[in-house]
């Protein structure tokens, strides 16, 4: 039998079956492709022989044509096999700028041509190969015509690449391409002068040796005619060389033709004196440093300029280098690489993060809570000091005008805040906070630890401030508990008398009130509780909990005796601007001093009488004590807790800005964390939810690098991580868990590691603590899905860069909602005739209506709360709360 | 630029146009490498009515100058055949910035280089730049008709013409009715008091998440032009200040209201009669899926996603290309004119269907953003805050996907996990999402979802050819 097997062998193509094509079938050359599934999004091309893009320069060589000069980066690895001979002949086969330089029709002189670049975008489909061409000509004197074509080409194998960032491309090049001619017309300049001098000199070596023959052999001697016309051609050729040199002087008063050309230089009055200085047509800057490059060359000695000049492929011509003032060309050079660096890379992620600077850019409300500070003068380049068309924006705050069309009045913003604070304004200084001042000793931080445990809490208000030399501390509670009953504004604004203080490194401690369960209020002395309470480390308790590595979710128990976790609406509920304010800096001076805490409105006898505690004793917010301390109290604690071990103040680089790479590179840590870590998600919550984390261990190493890892979900982690002290070994105080969220807390068998330990289980109802010698997490519970979408331990993702790009989506998204909840205006205004419960209730019900559990709701008030103090005190305060605030809810001991 | 310009010898045939409103256009050329003159232009079309400016003017000699100046340096192309590469020049020199197509053809027996140029003033380079990608596109379907009609050795001229003109009429409809760069809520429905003031609650979000599921292109249809418009621009708020300048408003007074391939929001008018003719050929032509939006009706519909978009497109372009392969005479051609098509190729028509997925991204956004106060700039920032996390989620997507497969090199069989890492289990958000990954990386749908069609689509073809 046979089978097909066997008729396939048949069908083979072979000399007797020759297949014709069908002439009414489509040819493929005339086709185009059915099926593209098969195609690699991700290939360019297949064609191209290089690996990355780069910086091409080439040059029309009078002498041997077309040629490449050099290449940026330069690195033959680059180029590959990619033939740039052949490229260089492709791209400068054309004249684009069609210039005319020489001896114009009618004129005796020649004419220079200020001719204006083009720009072209072409390709190479069978190399693979696109390129935007900037063709450029410098002015020689050697040179034929006096102009020697150039051109820059940026050279990628995306073709979409070059037309979408075309503008971008023309932008940065013409920068380069000004500078290049700024430099190159100053030299031409100069080598005129100096061949006007040769000349000068020439013509008085003639004119000497001419009335020399006339003396000698007389007037019409063949040698006095032929030294004559000599001397006519110098003084003919003097003529030409002045008026190449009024002609390149008067080219900043020329007509430019292209409308997007890049306006480089400022220019400069003639002087008359010194015509190479007038010529210098330059940017201050550079002005300044090419004037004193002039002054320390040599003075120039005029030389004998022979009658026949060498043949044109005699001489040598020169170097790109020698046809540009060196400064000139070294910033040129640094402008090339900048564009190189910039537009290194895919497309899809130059014009994503195009995208996304642009949409951040109007969201400056809340993009200090988890966008890293933009650097626009590292995107402008090295060439933006010259660059008059972008003016340097970052450096000044971001505005919220946008935000805000009203002012926002004292009324709608009095009633919003319920505890009590008590203000801190730390020492806002440009840069990375300093740590661990070398004034202050070892023992007086100990001392200050120790003094702190023998604190008063026994007075009401009793407040025992840091530093009272300049300590000013204020009560500010304007509003407002749960209940109509306890529920009353205060307004202290009272300064304690300094000499209240009894040495300057005493502790400043505050009082809370509590609400039993029965609801009346009652005071009690915060920190002796706690170090009562937290006296037996937590890590010691018996009833931990065990928690499964497959999922840390659902994990009921209970293990200190703190109140139980009330719902978020009695905690921070009330942290929303009512009105649509304005930006501090555009309201009206008169009110600023209402909003900003601890301004001295505030103390006005008007406010405090209205407010003032004694009137309303019982209105202290039962569950959140806010505290706030002075600037100087706050860095005297900072400096006292800190050693010389700890001077880098976060994990990343220090005196320099947070960048996104670096957050990228956190991302691989965060993504090992949450897979090794099953209470991953309970740790992301305390930062989330504004609890100080503290990360403890033995090995700097393991902690430092959970910092790190943990750091991107740290909101408003500043401009240089302000918020986070990676690495930490010295007890710390309460008015570091206001500047640091994460604290990374060396465990050690000595003296000063039972102080830590002491400092820790003293704070510890306000902390959670990741203990990374024990693996154990302690810290209030956590139920809902944000956080699982974030951290779940199975997640499948491979790289820490894809995983820092999917926690940024999920932050974007809970800012979002933060800004949602904050500016939500209806929702924090009270209706006729409801009380301030009724809102609150409100408040609830709206973030559980946006899917938001008890805890996620905590989440999105501490956003709001954030937002709120940024908005009212303004982008220049910094990265630190001015409020400290203490949620008293269960915490959970959590262990793989 | 006109003056002084010596007449061509010989005369170079020249068609001018007439078009409605001020054209930006200067010229469109097409010349070839002639293997004995070197390059010489043969055609130039060019707008009849000008722009206010009439020193703006190309006279014959500039444009052929210019035209002639496309070819230099192409003596040393080596593409493969067929292959069409594109210039752009910015010529200051000129005041004029040059768009060229340069490919091979065969004019008198003869293998030439040709090239396709349009001319426009320098100045407008910022209007034309976003509008590139539209005229190269249709430039390059049109070359390779006139690739055919070259190598039969019929009349190219005139199948140039059929895609000229449009072009044409589509810079100078943009140069007066196009989207601006930056669009006000104000002059949306999202400015309204409360959501359904002025549009249907779920029409709005349905139409919205349409919108995005197929790339930010839509055709908003209806008969009153200020209820088409603001539907228009309240589309235009999700996309990039680039797409809206690629977005048109619908022309009132105008007669020529017709659709435009390529472009991302267009309205356009009903005629007197409340009906509205689907230019079946163009809505296939465009490089995205179509949302189509009729405001009388609320209605939403919507072309298949993108694999399948580029599928039936390709499929419709190899059938026209086929006919005018078999026509026997140049009477036969005609853009339109699919009578000659392979036998076996049917389109299909029914192209638009209802919005079958369903997402949570736009309809909680919806919900969200009238909470907010209108009349302030509350709800753009907000705006902001959603097209940031769209963003972010699509490139989140994109690196998950490039890390799955190594850039690629593997095939992509991990939907189920992507959907669950990255919150995108519902098929509407992912739609979305991927939608919008897709503009940054080309091909991403038939190379995530792409085979299994294929197979679907042989397997059915195979089924009904048995």
């Amino acid at each position: 039998m046979i089978g097909s097997p066997d008729v396939v062998a048949f069908t083979k193509e072979d000399d007797f079956g020759e297949i014709y094509p069908d002439p009414c079938v489509l040819p493929d050359e005339f086709s185009v492709p059915l099926f593209s599934h098969a195609a690699n999004p991700w290939t360019k091309t297949t064609y191209a022989k290089f690996s990355k893009d780069f910086i091409l320069i080439s040059e029309f060589s009078e002498q041997v044509g077309p040629q490449p000069l050099l290449t940026i980066p330069d690195d033959s690895k680059v180029c590959g096999t990619f033939d740039l001979n052949y490229f260089s002949l492709r791209i400068m086969s054309v004249d684009y700028q069609a210039s005319f330089v020489g001896h114009p029709p009618g004129s005796s002189y020649p004419k220079l041509n200020f001719v204006e670049d083009s720009k072209v975008v072409l390709g190479d489909s069978k190399e693979g190969a696109f390129a935007y061409v900037h063709h450029l000509t410098l002015y020689d004197l050697e040179a034929r015509g006096f102009v020697r074509p150039f051109c820059m080409a940026y050279i990628s194998a995306d073709e979409r690449k070059i037309m979408q960032q075309f503008q971008r491309l023309s932008f940065e090049f013409s920068k380069a391409s000004e500078c290049l001619k700024s430099g190159n017309r100053k030299a031409f300049a100069n080598e005129l002068l100096k061949k006007l001098k040769d000349l000068e000199y020439t013509r008085s070596v003639l004119h000497k040796e001419t009335e020399l023959q006339k003396i000698n052999n007389g007037c019409y001697s063949t040698q006095a005619i032929e030294k004559a016309n000599e001397l006519a051609n110098v003084e003919k050729s003097m003529y030409e060389h002045r008026d190449l040199l009024r002609q390149i002087t008067s080219y900043p008063s020329r007509k430019r033709k292209d409308p997007e050309c890049v306006v480089f230089e400022p220019e400069k009055p003639t002087d008359t004196r010194d015509v190479d200085l007038a010529l210098t047509s330059i940017s201050s800057d550079l002005e300044v440093r090419a004037a004193e490059e002039a002054e320390r060359k040599p003075t120039y000695t005029p030389q004998l300029i022979k009658a026949k000049s060498a043949k044109c492929f005699d001489k040598r011509l020169k170097t790109l280098e020698e046809l540009c003032e060196s400064t000139f060309y070294h910033h040129t050079m640094d402008q090339l690489k900048f564009i190189e660096k910039s537009f290194r890379g895919d497309l899809c992620y130059i014009y994503t993060s195009q995208i996304d600077r642009a949409l951040v850019r109007q969201q400056k409300m809340t993009s200090f809570l988890f966008e890293e500070e933009e650097d626009i003068w590292q995107d402008m380049g090295p060439m933006k000091q010259f660059d008059t068309a972008c003016p340097p924006m970052a450096s000044q705050p971001p505005s919220v005008s946008d935000v805000s069309a009203e002012p926002m009045s004292l009324d709608s913003y009095s009633s919003c805040v319920d505890t009590i604070q008590i203000k801190m304004e730390p020492d806002f200084t440009e840069g990375p906070p300093e740590s661990s001042p070398s004034e202050f000793t070892q023992e007086t931080s100990e001392e200050a630890a120790d003094t702190e445990t023998k604190g008063s809490f026994s007075s009401d208000h009793s407040i025992e401030p840091i530093s009272p030399g300049n300590l000013h501390m204020q009560y500010q509670n304007t509003v407002v508990g749960t209940s109509a009953e306890d529920c009353t504004t205060i307004a202290d604004s009272a300064f304690l008398d300094p000499c209240v203080a009894d040495s300057s490194d005493a502790l400043y401690e505050s009082h809370s009130v509590e609400r039993g369960t029965d609801g009346v209020v009652n005071t009690f002395p915060l920190l002796e509780n706690d170090m009562a309470m937290n006296a037996a480390v937590v890590y010691q308790t018996g009833s931990i909990v065990q928690v499964d590595t497959a999922c840390c979710m659902g994990q009921e128990g209970f293990i200190s005796d703190e109140p139980s976790a009330k719902p978020p609406q009695d905690g921070c509920g009330d942290t929303v601007v009512k009105q649509e304010p304005l930006p501090l800096l555009q309201r009206d001076l008169a009110l600023q001093g209402d909003y900003v805490l601890g301004e001295p409105a505030l103390e006005s006898p008007a406010a405090a009488a209205l407010s003032l505690p004694e009137l309303q004793p019982h209105t202290l917010s039962e569950e959140i004590a806010r505290i706030s301390v002075e600037d100087a109290s706050d860095t005297t604690s900072y400096m006292s807790t800190s050693t010389s071990s700890d001077r880098a103040p976060s994990p990343f680089c220090h005196g320099n800005p947070v960048t996104l790479k670096q957050k990228k590179r956190a991302g691989q840590s965060a993504l090992r964390f949450i897979r090794q870590y099953p209470f991953a998600q309970q740790a992301i919550f305390c930062l989330l939810s504004g609890r100080t984390l503290v990360v403890l261990g033995v090995d700097e190493g393991t902690v430092r690098k959970l910092v790190n890892a943990l750091s991107i979900f740290v909101p408003n982690l500043g401009r240089y991580g302000e918020t986070v002290q990676p690495w930490l070994s010295t007890p710390f105080q309460l008015t570091d868990l206001q500047r640091w969220k994460l604290i990374g807390l060396q465990r050690m068998a000595s003296p000063m590691g039972s102080s830590i330990l002491n400092s820790l289980s003293r704070y510890s109802r306000y902390l959670g603590i990741l203990d990374t010698d024990n693996k154990t997490m302690r810290c209030p519970p956590y139920k809902g899905t944000v956080l699982g979408h974030m951290a779940d331990h199975r997640t499948q993702i491979k790289r820490g860069s894809t995983y820092f790009l999917h926690v940024q989506s999920t932050l974007t998204q809970l800012a979002a909602k933060a800004f949602l909840f904050t500016f939500c205006h209806h929702l924090h205004l009270p209706l006729e005739a409801e009380d301030e419960e009724c809102v609150v209730t409100r408040r609830t019900s709206f973030l559980h209506h946006l899917g938001f559990t008890d805890e996620e709701s905590k989440m999105v008030l501490f956003l709001g709360e954030l937002i709120k103090q940024h908005y009212i005190q303004g982008p220049s305060k910094g990265t630190s709360q001015s409020v400290l605030r203490f949620n008293y809810t269960t915490s959970y001991l959590y262990k793989i | 630029m006109s003056a002084g310009c010596p007449p061509q010898s010989p005369a170079v045939a020249k068609t001018e146009v007439a078009v409605d409103g001020p054209c930006p256009m200067l010229a469109a050329t097409f010349a070839y490498w002639d293997n004995i003159l070197g390059p010489r232009v043969r055609h130039i079309w060019a707008p009849k009515e000008q722009g206010p400016d009439a020193s703006l003017l190309l006279c014959d000699g500039e444009v052929t100058f210019l035209a002639n100046h496309t070819l230099n340096g192409e003596i040393l192309r080596s593409a493969e055949s067929g292959a069409v590469d594109v210039k752009f020049f910015v010529l200051a020199e000129k005041g004029v910035l040059i768009v060229s197509l340069i490919f091979d053809g065969e004019l008198k027996g003869d293998k030439n280089t040709c090239a396709l140029s349009i001319i426009l003033p320098q100045a407008e380079l910022g209007f034309y730049l976003p509008l590139h990608n539209v005229c190269v596109e249709r430039l390059k379907h049109i070359i390779r008709k006139a690739r055919i009609c070259m190598q039969k050795g019929y009349n190219i001229i005139s199948v140039l013409t059929s895609e000229i003109i449009p072009i044409m009429e589509l810079l100078s409809s943009m140069k007066t009715h196009s989207v601006p760069e930056e669009v006000d809520i104000k002059d949306t429905v999202l400015n309204d008091d409360d959501i359904g003031d002025s549009c249907h609650e779920d029409f709005l979000k349905k139409a919205i998440s349409s919108h995005l599921q197929t790339c930010g292109c839509s055709m908003v249809v209806g008969s009153n032009p200020e209820k088409v418009n603001k539907m228009v621009l309240t589309l235009c708020l999700f996309l990039t200040p680039t797409e809206r300048k690629c977005s048109r408003l619908c022309q009132a007074q105008s007669s020529s209201c017709r659709y435009d391939s390529g472009l991302f929001v267009q309205g356009l008018l009903k005629d007197a009669t409340g009906s509205f003719v689907l230019p079946y050929r163009q809505v296939l032509y465009a490089p995205y899926p179509t949302t189509h939006i009729d405001v009388d009706i609320n209605t939403v519909k919507q072309m298949p996603p993108c694999h399948e978009h580029t599928y039936h497109q390709r499929r419709y372009q190899q059938a026209e290309l086929s006919a005018l392969w078999r026509a026997a005479s140049e009477d036969l051609l005609g853009p339109d004119n699919l009578t000659l098509a392979h036998d076996s190729f049917t389109p299909d028509l029914n192209i638009f269907q209802d919005v079958m997925h369903k997402d949570t991204l736009v309809r909680s956004f919806i919900d969200e953003v009238f909470l907010l106060k209108p009349g302030l700039q509350l709800r753009t920032v907000y705006l902001s805050h959603f097209l940031l996390l769209l963003h972010r989620k699509a490139l989140t997507l994109l690196r998950y996907i490039e890390d799955e497969t190594q850039k690629g090199k593997k095939p992509f069989r991990s939907l189920r996990n992507l959907k669950t890492d990255l919150d995108l289990t519902v098929e509407g958000d992912l739609n979305i999402v991927m939608a919008l990954a897709e503009k940054l990386r080309a091909g991403l749908h038939s190379f995530v979802f792409g085979k299994s069609f294929y197979t679907s689509v042989q397997e059915r073809d195979l089924l009904t050819n048995f």
